[in-house]
């Protein structure tokens, strides 16, 4: 019959089909991630060289907003601030959520219980997460102060203090991200075959030996993974900006205006939408060349164990 | 089916059970539409003869009377007029300092009609987004508002918002904890030295003696600026460069640096922050509380047992008492859908002279909050309110030395936080702070080309 045989010539090989199908998968990830991701991160790059008036009004600057930049000492302190972020928080987030998962592997009822808790602040408004810790750490009354002035020792400002401001926000992000990485890390232990743990204690190897031998070299990929999320969250996640602005406004002195805060107070309080813009963008550019320098060490994200 | 449907359908429909294809697609068709309509854009354009009203006054919110008033406001107004207003509820804190608004006007859907206080005037004014209201105001009204405050939402003689109300800031005393400390009305401090001396006398381990602002932002510059002025400083000087290389304004910072220093004020404040009066001096977390005119109804409603005192703003040594008048004002969107009856609700609602206007203004001050009228007239019908209380307190040694909170841009309002926060929490010498800032102030005044600084 003609008509079927026109029909074969449209047949596809289940090789096309494969590679339709697998595109089609893909497909919806991809058109959002370009819509809602991709463009407006060209529209922000190139509103980086606009001065903005935030009624509407554009005009072309070339590279005075990066200029400004150079000679703008508060988006210097900015990105001190951003970076002794970075550097308490990446490793204690890492510490803290592999010292969990290592406590609480054991797939016991217990565990599973103290899982669910250490996950819980997870679950829990940053806003309302800011407000609660903004009372227990306040001057004199809060419950922190109240507790250690049992021991004698009082009369901090947590939040109010420009030495401490800063590590009470590491803290406070800490105890909310922790929960996260604990379980990323539980995965990639749970991949760890039991018989390497077995075959090193037949070898007289100690829980120590086995952790530095076998865990960690086996948890490498995993180690990868929680490092760049954990130093792209420290720069630009939800907490870095919620928490700041909830309890201290980039307060004390500017001692907790972290960049991406102060890209925010640039845009929306001082209408200058374009120098907060080319800061997003510089920001952008730290960010993906930290992201190619981790991978760039770790040849893509792949490892080997030889 | 029907058996009439039955007969009539076509072959192979007549024995399906369940709805026809007719019926699904009508169905969704209305399902459909049902969506659409419930997305904001859809609905906002089928809508879009009403006007929008932005502020905070949200039914449920903290002082019931107030939501009351504007709702009573737009009804009153709906029933009256063809182009209907409409309130849109943003949360406090979004409003001050989110991004609602100013995203709203950078994307071209600003509200017709919004609230403004001094410190945004000039940043919505420069924007070119501020409508002249003053050929819809009568010439009695424009002579009924007080000239020291209207002039910070005027330029050019016209005026461009319509102030509902005045805030002057004074301090408040908890009488408990005055008594505890054995202290009695005859100590409530004149000047400044007093008020860290009785300040040292309140603080406990669990209670501070005074309590200033310690958030950065434009309301802690607000509560600051009457310290500037008190010993004479300013922000400009008349020549339009920066006034703030002073003595009075390293005096001002070293007056709050040695609250801080001595322990009797807190480096962070509870609730909302230091405007909130409950959470920080009826709650016992301070003795004093340097907070304005609104905190009594925050207080009648809020903690009614709560005893209370009111007094003026101490003053520095051969100073002179200022204090600082903020409030907000109804503003009407130039670029909006209807300007022009933006222009009328304003002059309808806070600027004219008939007696509901009047009215209203009174209600507003002395029924749903606790201000000081922008108004002769309203002060004059509202004289029975004033003539009592802690509102005759205001209205009698308060509100006469009030200034008008000043209008600045935002870089300047920066440099001037900065300069506090760093002696205030920072511990900075006040001399440099205040050279630096002047400094930025000046580098920024250079090449301002907007509307006066006042």
């Amino acid at each position: 019959m003609p008509a079927a045989r026109k029909a074969a010539g449209f047949r596809l090989s289940s090789r096309q089909r494969e590679w339709i199908a697998g595109y089609l998968f893909v497909a919806p990830d991809a058109i959002g991630l370009l819509i809602f991701v991709g463009a407006p991160m060209l529209l922000s790059l190139s509103l980086g060289f606009f001065s903005v008036s935030g009624f509407g009004e554009y005009s072309f600057v070339g590279l005075a907003n990066y200029r400004r930049m150079l000679g703008d000492p508060l988006f210097w302190q900015s990105l001190k601030v951003t970076v002794f972020y970075v550097v308490m928080l990446v490793p204690a987030l890492y510490v803290c959520g592999l010292g969990l998962a290592l406590l609480i592997q054991a797939d016991t009822r217990f565990n599973g219980f103290v899982r669910t808790l250490l996950f819980m602040p997870q679950t829990v408004s940053l806003v309302v997460v800011g407000l609660v810790w903004q009372v227990l750490l306040i001057d004199k009354i809060g419950l922190l102060n109240r507790l250690i002035s049992a021991l004698g020792v009082g009369g901090f400002s947590w939040l109010g203090d420009p030495r401490l401001a800063l590590i009470m926000v590491v803290v406070i992000s800490v105890w909310f991200l922790m929960g996260f990485y604990m379980l990323i890390f539980l995965g990639g232990l749970q991949d760890i075959p039991r018989e390497y743990y077995e075959a090193a204690k037949i070898d007289g190897a100690g829980p120590v030996a086995s952790f530095y031998r076998i865990t960690l070299p086996l948890l490498r990929p995993t180690s990868f993974f929680v490092l760049l999320v954990s130093t792209v969250t420290a720069v630009c996640g939800s907490q870095t900006f919620d928490l700041v602005y909830i309890m201290t406004r980039g307060g004390p002195a500017n001692t907790t205006s972290l960049a991406i805060f102060y890209v925010y107070q640039q845009a929306f309080l001082f209408n200058e939408y374009g120098y907060a813009a080319a800061m997003a963008s510089v920001l952008v550019v730290v960010l993906m060349l930290i992201t190619v320098l981790l991978f760039m060490l770790t040849r893509g994200g792949r490892f080997t164990y030889d | 089916m029907s058996d009439k449907t039955k007969a009539d359908a076509p072959n192979g429909a007549k024995d399906r059970p369940g709805p026809s294809r007719r019926t699904v697609l009508a169905g969704g068709a209305v399902a459909a539409g049902a969506t659409a309509l419930s997305f904001p854009y859809v609905s906002r354009g089928l809508a879009a003869e009403s006007l929008k009203f932005w502020q905070f006054y949200a039914p449920g919110g903290g002082v019931a009377t107030q939501s009351k008033w504007f709702e009573d406001m737009a009804k009153s107004w709906n029933d009256s007029h063809d182009v209907k207003v409409e309130l849109v509820y943003v949360p406090n804190n979004a409003y001050m300092d989110g991004t609602k608004l100013p995203t709203a006007f950078a994307s071209g859907a600003g509200p017709d009609l919004f609230i403004i206080s001094p410190g945004d005037f000039l940043r919505y004014y420069n924007g070119g987004v501020l409508l002249d209201l003053t050929p819809f105001i009568d010439k009695a009204a424009q002579d009924d508002l007080f000239p020291g405050v209207i002039a910070n939402r005027m330029v050019d003689g016209k005026i461009y918002g319509l102030p509902m109300e005045v805030e002057p800031m004074a301090m408040y005393y908890s009488v408990d904890a005055f008594n505890e400390a054995g202290l009695t009305e005859k100590d409530v401090p004149k000047t400044w030295e007093d008020l860290l001396t009785v300040g040292k006398k309140l603080t406990t381990d669990k209670r501070f003696g005074v309590l200033f602002e310690t958030a950065p932002g434009y309301y802690q510059n607000f509560t600051w600026y009457p310290f500037l002025w008190q010993g004479g400083g300013d922000i400009q000087s008349k020549d339009g460069k920066s006034a703030f290389n002073s003595p009075a304004a390293a005096q001002a910072l070293k007056f709050w640096q040695d609250a801080v220093n001595m322990g009797v004020s807190p480096r962070k404040v509870l609730g909302g922050g230091g405007w909130d009066v409950v959470p920080n001096l009826a709650s016992g977390y301070c003795a004093m509380q340097n907070v304005g005119i609104w905190a009594i109804s925050q207080l009648h409603e809020n903690a009614p047992n709560f005893k209370y005192g009111v007094f003026k703003l101490p003053t520095p040594p051969g100073g002179k008492y200022v204090t600082v008048g903020g409030g907000w004002a109804f503003v009407a969107n130039a670029k909006g859908k209807n300007p022009k009856a933006a222009g009328e609700f304003c002059a309808w609602a806070l600027g004219s002279m008939s007696p509901d206007s009047i009215e209203r203004v009174v209600d507003w001050c002395t029924k749903a909050k606790s201000d000081m009228p922008p108004r002769k007239s309203a002060l004059e019908k509202g004289k029975e309110a004033y003539s009592k209380g802690f509102l005759k307190v205001f209205a009698d040694d308060i509100y006469p030395g009030a200034r008008a909170e000043p209008r600045v841009p935002p870089p300047v309002y920066k440099a001037i936080s900065d300069a506090i926060q760093a002696c205030q929490l920072n511990g900075q010498k006040p001399e440099e702070a205040a050279a630096a800032a002047s400094q930025q102030i000046d580098a920024f005044l250079a090449g301002y080309k907007g509307a006066p600084i006042l």
